[in-house]
């Protein structure tokens, strides 16, 4: 449907494009960013907080490593404590061995300054990916000749059934804004069990990874909402454009804040697409 | 009757002219002839022949439309008028004198639109109780320098004061702060839910098809509503009852044709028009393989037919049918399309006393279909409108006017049905249906008072019930905010109540004549309005979802309080009036931060409801009379939303809010060949949200919105447009061609369609990554998109 708007419109026929520049305002004060990410696995459990900038700001982006970091399970005593990792400009867990577990409520704090930013959100058990296969598809419309893969497996969920395939072609995140693959259950989920296949088309000899996330609705939301964005052209047929709506609050301070925080396990699986198939 | 007067005119005019001057008598010879209409070949009795040498020994033409005058010294010119007829002159030798000589005289170039605005009181404006409310002959419609060559009502209605545009070539009208739902658009009395093609940048109206249009930006009468900000009422044109005539035109993008005349008798008449674009046609020319298998077209067919029944009734029937299909690759398609269709019965129960009772049916469907093995589907969706008007109209002398009368109308807006192919993996979706029944009764009047103040007041009742079949959804919460929220649904049978609303409509309006040329008039209406889309979007899309008062959605309501000045100058040549206006809105609604309600069986939980308010000021100084006739408007207006959950909940400004517009609007005749036309445009810029900043987040560079909407304006938007139009006065007697150039934006403004905020790399607005090597550099830039510049377009159209 992408496609169709950038067809129709006759603007393929009877527009025109070049730069140019508009007095933009500018952002009072600061806003932090929080990209939090707690899975059952450690290698993806980071905390990354930034602060927004100007939109013609050509200054590094400013990374935020001062502040107190740690992920609470509510009720309890328990404590996640994160510390900053000048390596991967993000706060890690100081444990590693502390990972989510299905079933569990976990609360983000974030303490910067004066201000202190949470968020919680509820460890889902995880879908199961029975196999990966590939075939070569002909040309098609909207798609290119090339392997196909499918992805099989079950989801016998009936609820919280949000779902987000990450791609990772010869270790490179296929991280376009064409490259989101959100799904949940408004169009049924039967497409899971009878093969799911990914709108890309691969080579002989690519290596292909998938990383399968479940996750909690204000985090599906936002991802939809990000997408949305990434795809606004800010023109009439466009709704106004705004911030996805972030799951984390301001508890204390006056500042906004912008960002997320993940709860979710992942499935990864890899497949290598051989030359000979 | 109208000969009668002519001839009475033409006799009288020869008495006075042929009294003037002395008789001379030569007996070289009689010449005979004959005096025709050229376009039906009706006799002109009372036509006027002399020479124009010799004006003395002119004759009048008899009842059957001959004469007979002695001639002069030949070859000499001799001169045949008529009244409104343009005067023919032909050089006479001997040789004419051997046979009857036939002229063809050619009505003058006045459509009969003038001639209904001459018919009109020439201090119609001033008189009349009418406020906010506006017509634009077709005849001047059709002389507005056009997008594509294409005449197009819903664009020229944009040049009018009080209403605004969506922007750049859309014929979206947004009309004294409402919403482009919030208009009633009509034909023959039946309403047309998406009067436009091609994404709304043209509207459904074949020109050629129309008799006439009228706009009511605020206190419309009793006997209509259901629409909070206007009404456009556009009559489709009658047959004639002599002979067969036609109309149409050859243009850039699409071909009409208009065919009209008696049916059966003299009694019946019919009219038939059909318009289709051949854009399709250009892309099979195409180079490109995929554009040649690509399919993009609209068309229209309308179909008008009255039938008089003995002296007192009159039964008319009308039908419109249109349709756009956009098609890619014979692997998706889109199409969509209106079917209105009304039929009417006139009865004049005594001079003094009529009834017209209506009945009509619209129709709006969508289908969108996507032939794909495995993720194949179809999905459509359809609503329509039903309903049943009539309407008493009673005159009691010349100072009291009364109608009194009922309006039912029944909405179905059908389950949106996604249907997956065969094989296709995913899943069925079926939304429940909504219906709804509303019953209006109405009475107005209109009172002269006194010679200098007269009122017109009316009272609209409306009785709403949202209906079964259907379901209503139970909500743990007192505003339903999530379908998790469901806590029970509560089926309905066919026609059982689901929720009740009434309304009371109350419309009044009063001018006092401070003299002749002078009056000031103001006028308060309320309206509600019962259904509406549920966008966010400023311009339609074929596939917004229309949605009805209910449970958890209340009818939408708007009160309007409207004073003018207005004043004729020049012996009425001149037109002025101002004229300002507040307008409060109740119970309107924005949708929440990426919503979803296409395929939402609970759309309520998607909306935000709010109020809104907006006011402004007319002017408008028009010439309607003469070789140049135009007009000159300027509009100062605001518009204000406040809904809690969007921007804060502090009031801000919807994108059309746009508070400065300046139109001018000139046609001028310089020969009865050469004609011109003229348009310029001036708005404040559309009030837009810019980003502020950027932030990083998965990995994606976002831009940084604030959270008021809308603090932003595009740059003030001006365009001009001209057009030359030459008819060819000798090309056939029947056979009228003309052919119209115009240009769109002639001065090549670029006015901003879009905006994009992205990353710009290698300082290339179209890098791409495979054809344009590795990235160098990448910086935050702002590319704009724009449409339409220096856009010639050519028409022939022809009238026989």
């Amino acid at each position: 449907m992408k496609r169709l708007w950038i067809y129709l419109l006759t603007i393929s026929l009877f527009s025109c494009q070049e730069e140019v520049d508009l007095p933009l305002a500018i952002i009072e004060g600061i806003v932090p960013v929080i990209e939090g990410t707690w899975t059952d696995q450690n290698a993806y459990n980071e905390i990354r907080i930034s602060l927004a900038q100007n939109y013609f700001d050509t200054t590094n982006r400013q990374i935020i490593s001062d502040a107190l970091v740690f992920i609470m399970i509510p009720g309890t005593e328990k404590r996640i404590r994160f510390s900053y990792r000048p390596e991967s400009l993000s706060f890690r867990s100081v444990n590693p061995r502390e990972v989510a577990k299905v079933g569990e409520t976990y609360q983000l704090v974030v303490e910067w300054q004066d201000n202190i930013y949470s968020s919680k959100g509820l460890m889902l058990e995880a879908p199961t990916v029975d196999s990966l296969t590939y075939e070569f598809q002909e040309e098609r419309f909207f798609r290119e000749e090339g392997y196909y893969i499918k992805v099989y497996g079950k989801i016998p969920f009936k609820e919280d059934n949000n779902y987000r395939i990450r791609v990772i072609e010869n270790d490179t995140l296929k991280n376009d804004r064409d490259d989101y693959l959100l799904f949940d259950d408004t169009f049924g989920l039967t497409f899971f069990e009878e093969g799911l296949e990914l709108g890309y088309a691969f080579d002989p000899g690519d290596r292909v990874g998938l990383e399968l996330y479940r996750m909690n609705r204000d985090m599906f939301d936002y991802l939809s909402q990000l997408v949305n964005l990434l795809f606004s052209d800010g023109g009439l047929f466009s709704p106004p454009p705004q911030n996805p709506d972030s799951n984390i609050k301001v508890e204390r301070g006056d500042t906004e804040v912008l960002g997320f925080f993940l709860v979710s396990p992942v499935l990864r699986e890899n497949i290598f697409i051989k030359v000979n198939k | 009757m109208r000969s009668q007067v002519r001839f009475f005119l033409g006799c009288l005019f020869s008495i006075i002219f042929l009294s003037a001057g002395n008789v001379s008598s030569q007996e070289s010879g009689i010449l005979s002839g004959e005096i025709l209409d050229v376009s039906n070949s009706a006799a002109l009795p009372g036509a006027n022949i002399y020479w124009e040498n010799d004006v003395s020994t002119g004759v009048v033409a008899d009842l059957d439309g001959k004469f007979q005058i002695k001639s002069v010294s030949l070859p000499a010119r001799l001169v045949v008028s008529y009244i409104g007829y343009e005067k023919s002159i032909r050089t006479i030798n001997q040789n004419d004198f051997n046979k009857p000589i036939r002229f063809f005289l050619k009505p003058e170039e006045m459509s009969l639109d003038e001639i209904i605005i001459m018919e009109r009181r020439p201090d119609e404006q001033v008189k009349n109780l009418e406020t906010g409310k506006s017509t634009i002959p077709m005849e001047t419609i059709r002389n507005i320098p056009a997008l594509f060559g294409e005449v197009d009502l819903l664009r020229s209605l944009q040049l009018l004061p009080g209403v605004k545009s969506a922007g750049e070539g859309t014929t979206g009208l947004f009309v004294r702060g409402g919403s482009n739902d919030q208009n009633l658009i009509q034909i023959d009395g039946a309403p047309v839910y998406n009067a436009s093609h091609f994404f709304g940048f043209f509207s459904v109206f074949n020109p050629d098809a129309l008799d006439q249009v009228e706009l009511y930006k605020g206190n419309m009468p009793a006997s209509f509503g259901g629409r909070l900000s206007s009404l456009i009422d556009v009559s489709l044109k009658e047959g004639n009852n002599e002979q067969i005539h036609g109309e149409g035109g050859i243009g850039t993008i699409s071909s009409r044709l208009t065919v009209n005349g008696p049916l059966f008798s003299d009694k019946s008449t019919f009219v038939v028009s059909a318009r289709r674009t051949y854009a399709d046609v250009f892309l099979k020319l195409s180079n490109d393989e995929d554009l040649q298998n690509n399919k993009l077209n609209f068309h229209d067919l309308s179909g008008k037919f009255s039938f008089v029944l003995g002296g007192k009734d009159k039964l008319t029937i009308s039908t419109y049918q249109g349709s756009d299909f956009l098609g890619l690759d014979e692997s998706f398609g889109l199409g969509w399309s209106n079917w209105v269709s009304s039929a009417q019965w006139n009865r004049n129960i005594s001079d003094k006393a009529f009834f017209d009772l209506q009945a009509y049916h619209s129709k709006y469907n969508y289908r969108v279909e996507f032939d794909d093995p495995d993720n194949g589907f179809e999905w459509k969706n359809k609503l329509s409108e039903t309903g049943v008007k009539g309407q008493w109209t009673l005159l009691r002398g010349e100072s009291l006017q009364t109608y009194w009368g009922f309006h039912s109308q029944y909405y179905h807006f059908a389950p949106i049905e996604l249907v997956p192919a065969s094989n296709s993996k995913i899943s069925p979706i079926s939304t429940n249906p909504k219906n709804g029944l509303l019953n209006n009764l109405f009475a107005g009047m209109t009172v002269e008072i006194s010679p200098k103040l007269s009122t017109e007041a009316g009272l609209r009742w409306g009785f709403y019930n949202q209906v079964g079949n259907g379901v209503d959804y139970i909500y743990s919460t007192a505003q339903p905010e999530s379908s998790e929220d469901i806590t029970d649904s509560i089926e309905y049978n066919s026609l059982e109540n689901i929720k009740f609303y009434q309304g009371l409509e109350p419309r009044i309006a009063f001018r006092y004549l401070i003299n002749e040329q002078f009056s000031i008039k103001t006028a308060y209406n309320r309206n509600f309005q019962y259904v509406q889309i549920a966008s966010n979007s400023s311009a339609g899309l074929p596939i917004d979802r229309w949605i009805l008062a209910g449970t958890y959605v209340p009818p939408i309501r708007a009160d309007q309080v409207s004073v003018g000045l207005f004043h004729n100058f020049d012996e009425n040549r001149w037109e002025f009036s101002v004229e300002g206006y507040y307008k409060d809105f109740r119970n309107i609604i924005d949708l929440k931060n990426g919503a979803n309600v296409l395929f939402n069986d609970n759309v309520e939980t998607e909306i935000l409801a709010g109020n809104g308010w907006a006011y402004g000021a007319e002017f408008l100084l028009r010439k309607n009379i003469g070789k140049t006739t135009g007009w000159l408007a300027y509009t100062w207006s605001r518009t204000w939303r406040k809904i809690e959950g969007i921007s804060e909940g502090q009031a801000y400004n919807p994108r059309y809010d746009r508070p400065n517009d300046v139109t001018m609007v000139l046609n001028h005749e310089f020969s009865p060949s050469w004609s011109a036309g003229l348009t310029f445009v001036y708005t404040s810029g559309q009030a837009v949200s810019f980003p502020i900043g950027t932030y990083v987040a998965d990995n994606q560079v976002l831009p940084v919105y604030s959270d008021l909407r809308n603090e932003d304006r595009y740059p003030n938007y001006h365009r001009m447009d001209a057009s030359v139009t030459w008819k060819n006065a000798d090309k056939g007697r029947k056979w009228h061609g003309s052919w119209n150039f115009s240009i769109y934006n002639l001065y090549g403004r670029k006015n901003p369609f879009a905006y994009e905020f992205r990353t710009i790399y290698n300082d290339n607005i179209k890098y791409d990554q495979e054809t344009d090597g590795p990235i160098v550099s990448s910086k935050h830039g702002i590319v704009m998109t724009y449409l339409f510049t220096y856009l010639p377009s050519i028409t022939y159209n022809f009238k026989f």
